[in-house]
């Protein structure tokens, strides 16, 4: 049985050039669609929360300005952004050359990752509120389950993108990430788009932190 | 023509020395269509049992006879359980724990269409019988409608019961609507047309419509639980009224939302980034603009669908109040982020088939696309404009008075990139000498059905009039002219036109004839009664009306099973010719200066053997010295751009 990347096909050495282009070039424009999609689901967020609180149904947006626990808050709200600079921090690294670094960033960001993602869902337990007490606290439970989607997301990325690089490092050699090899511009595209989505989430991870915690 | 007695394409390849693992080798215990249902209902089963282990003791549960939580459990871990069955799941798994994936084994023979390929060939054609599918469910509930509206006084189902039907009917379409051209044409065509021999993400691709799927069955699942009594719209508050058949509703919506957004990501990224050598974006064809301009619609609107689908099912699983006025939230939140997705999506139906009219026109008139860039232009120019219009779908439900003059306009505003397109096809057929086969008896169809489609929208975009025929039958007419009578009769222009290449068999000309003169004069027939049926003041989804109107609901009920009945012939025109007494069809029957016909039929498993070069548009017909189209040799000519970019 043949994959279907065997059936009589063969590509001359431009062929084959351009479409590593292309693949690169998917990559690269994937992950930012793939932001521009995001952004679009966390305006839905945004929308709802600004909606209800101008509507303010039955002066129900917001009673006693009850607030959603802080010291979860600050810590989900640090670690994500922590995640972020430690994923560009890295990439800058790699960019340089030091793979070991970027590696090192790397597994410091999926961890600081996972942390904000057990704290989100820890939160949960610990509201001072019922879910459908007002249009806040509905809005902030709709937060929550996108922020858990955004670390889930996050943590997959860098998580994948690591074990490849020890796969690929154990396999070919570390040197070989950093060389003009098919699969290590691969590699290093896959790694650029995901740093550009932790970057992101760390960002919108911010501002919907002001919106539920400080505003 | 000659009978042919072999597919060449079914051919088996030779076994290659290594093996591909248990699960991707053909037989019972590989992953297909059958383990994918075991893994969905094992799925179900598990996620409904923890629902009600961790929830059934809470008050509001325990009470209330119903569990949304173990419901929307069930259903979810069903979708996992469907996508770990089918294989989906199997790449990102390895990927997880750092192995190398295993490429995809693409089986031959008929079972590769029940399996999860990479294919974009057997993904369009898996898309193909998929579409069809939701169409013919949907269709069946269509002539329940109409059964029911034969008479206002005695009545096959229960006011319930037929609210129900109509929900379900509206939902199957809709969502069947979104991806009738995106997914079988655009999947199958694109990278024929653009000159790439693959999709940027086949996997995505395969994961779009094994979901799609998955989220039509979890729509159907709505019937046995009871259905939803809110229309395909699910306004608020009777979604947080309704049974347990709303999570069916919503959780379905965001399923296939999924599957629209991983459609949509995966073309746009395969046309910015696969186009071949020299096909610049002034000889991109016009399909594959359309398909674009779709794409961006999709991956940029749905996630708003894929939000309040989740709002709302945390509103009735964790009791949030999103949609609650009473508890702070708010109804018009839902028919805000439903409609900043639901118009958008007017456009996601209307401009694929405004692609694929695009694309025939100069076959069958044997003359350049008129105003190509116009066309271009007016296809963006649509889809960014749809996302300000949204706000009259709420002229009568809670919007404030003030802001109606302002997306009155924009909504008019909308109808001049519209215009644009119309005018495209029209320039195109004057003064020409049409070639009146099967493909282009259906464009002209639809540019005769949208206009009254179009023109009736315009004038439902003006206040005065939208207060006064508002959730009436005309807007039900409005709505089947456009996306019926444009989008429907495109996709079967498209399936005239490219079925030969897809399946290497000819339609048979005179059943089509059949199937295209009873399906247009016969929708028509059904449809253009309701204008008049809504003017006289019947409203929609209601299962009873004024005795008057008997006449006219009678005439359009017989026109609808006639209707029915054109889809019938449709059917058996496929079985026939693709089955029965299967004419091979040539390479290019057409004539087409199209990329995608210059390859083989059947097309070869990589498209082309080399990638083509592209010279010039597709739509240089009847032109003296016309340009070569492309190169499709081993070689680049003189003057034009090499594969790398650099001129040879």
């Amino acid at each position: 049985m043949k994959t279907i990347q065997d059936q009589g096909y063969t590509s001359t050495p431009e062929e084959a050039e351009f479409e590593l282009r292309a693949h690169i070039g998917s990559i690269w424009s994937g992950g930012r669609l793939f932001i521009g999609m995001y952004t679009f689901l966390l305006a839905s967020l945004v929308f709802a929360y600004f909606y209800l609180r101008s509507a303010n149904n039955g002066l129900l947006w917001r009673p006693d300005h009850i607030t959603a626990p802080t010291h979860y808050g600050w810590a989900v709200f640090l670690a994500t952004v922590a995640t972020g600079i430690m994923a560009v921090t890295g990439q800058r690294r790699l960019r340089g050359g030091a793979l070991i670094d970027w590696q090192v960033a790397g597994w410091t960001a999926l961890t600081t990752s996972v942390i904000a993602l057990i704290l989100q869902i820890w939160e949960l337990s610990s509201l001072p509120f019922y879910p459908g007490s007002s249009g806040y606290a509905s809005t902030f439970i709709g937060f929550s389950v996108f922020n858990i989607m955004t670390l889930v997301i996050t943590s997959f990325w860098l998580e994948t993108a690591l074990a490849r690089s020890h796969r690929l490092g154990r396999e070919r050699g570390r040197n070989a990430l950093l060389s003009t090899d098919a699969d290590a511009q691969s590699w290093r595209a896959n790694v650029s788009a995901m740093t550009y989505f932790v970057g992101f989430a760390a960002l919108s991870g911010a501002f919907l932190f002001a919106m539920f915690y400080q505003l | 023509m000659s009978t042919v007695h072999e597919r060449p394409h079914d051919i088996a390849l030779a076994a290659s020395g290594t093996k591909p693992p248990l699960t991707q080798r053909p037989g019972l215990l590989s992953q297909h269509l059958g383990t994918a249902l075991v893994g969905a209902i094992i799925g179900y089963a598990i996620g409904h049992w923890l629902g009600n282990t961790i929830s059934s003791h809470y008050p509001y549960i325990a009470n209330s006879g119903q569990n949304a939580i173990a419901d929307t459990l069930g259903l979810m871990l069903g979708v996992v359980g469907w996508l770990l069955g089918i294989g989906a799941l199997n790449y990102p798994l390895a990927k997880l724990v750092g192995r190398q994936p295993s490429s995809e084994v693409e089986i031959q023979g008929w079972s590769k269409y029940f399996r999860y390929s990479t294919n974009h060939k057997t993904v369009g054609l898996q898309y193909v019988v998929g579409v069809l599918l939701f169409m013919f469910t949907g269709g069946l509930l269509a002539m329940a409608i109409r059964t029911e509206l034969l008479s206002p006084t005695t009545h096959v189902f229960s006011p319930d019961t037929y609210i129900k039907i109509v929900s379900e009917h509206g939902t199957v379409m809709m969502m069947m609507a979104t991806s009738i051209v995106v997914g079988p044409l655009g999947n199958y065509l694109v990278p024929l047309m653009i000159g790439s021999r693959r999709m940027a993400f086949p996997r995505i691709e395969a994961f779009s419509f094994w979901i799609f799927v998955a989220g039509y069955m979890v729509i159907f699942s709505a019937m046995p639980f009871g259905g939803f009594p809110t229309g395909w719209t699910g306004y608020a508050p009777l979604q947080t009224q309704a049974g347990p058949g709303m999570v069916s509703y919503l959780f379905g919506f965001a399923v296939i939302g999924l599957g629209m957004m991983a459609a949509g990501f995966n073309i746009a990224v395969t046309i910015i980034n696969y186009r071949a050598p020299g096909m610049t974006w002034s000889r991109v064809p016009i399909f594959v603009w359309s398909i674009l301009a779709t794409a961006a619609l999709l991956t940029l609107a749905t996630p708003t669908l894929f939000a309040a689908g989740v709002f709302g099912l945390l509103d009735r699983t964790v009791q949030t109040a999103f949609y609650v006025t009473e508890h702070g939230g708010s109804s018009y939140l839902w028919e805000n982020l439903f409609w900043f997705f639901g118009h958008p999506e007017v456009y996601i139906m209307a401009l694929p088939g405004f692609g694929i009219a695009g694309e025939i026109l100069p076959v069958f008139t044997r003359k350049p696309l008129f105003a190509y860039k116009v066309g271009a232009a007016g296809m963006i120019g649509v889809s960014l404009l749809s996302f300000f219009v949204w706000q009259h779908h709420l002229f009568q439900s809670g919007i404030n008075p003030d802001m109606r003059p302002l997306f009155m306009l924009t909504t008019e505003l909308i109808s001049i990139p519209t215009g644009f397109i119309y005018l495209v096809g029209m320039g195109t057929m004057y003064k020409a000498k049409i070639r009146f086969d099967l493909p282009m008896l259906f464009v002209m169809a639809l540019y005769f059905n949208f206009l009254i489609g179009g023109v009736t929208g315009v004038f439902l975009s003006d206040v005065p009039v939208n207060v006064t025929v508002h959730g009436g039958f005309f807007v039900l007419s409005h709505f089947h002219y456009t996306i019926m009578g444009g989008l429907l009769f495109a996709f079967m222009a498209g399936l005239y036109y490219w079925l030969p290449k897809m399946t290497g068999r000819m339609m048979n000309r005179r059943i089509g004839l059949w199937h295209f003169w009873t399906m247009f004069i016969f929708f028509n027939l059904t449809f253009f009664p309701m204008f008049i049926i809504g003017l006289l003041g019947q409203p929609r989804r209601v299962f009873t009306y004024a005795k008057n109107l008997q006449g006219l609901n009678d005439f359009s009920s017989i026109s609808a099973f006639v209707l029915g009945f054109s889809f019938l012939i449709f059917f058996f025109n496929l079985v026939w010719s693709l089955y029965i007494n299967p004419v091979k069809a040539p390479d290019n029957p057409w004539d087409s200066l199209g990329l995608e016909w210059q390859t083989a039929t059947p097309v070869p498993a990589h498209n082309f053997d080399r990638i083509p070069v592209v010279l010039a548009d597709p739509y240089h017909y009847s032109e003296v010295n016309a340009p070569a189209v492309a190169d499709l040799g081993p070689s680049s000519p003189p003057d034009e751009p090499s594969l790398s970019g650099a001129p040879v």
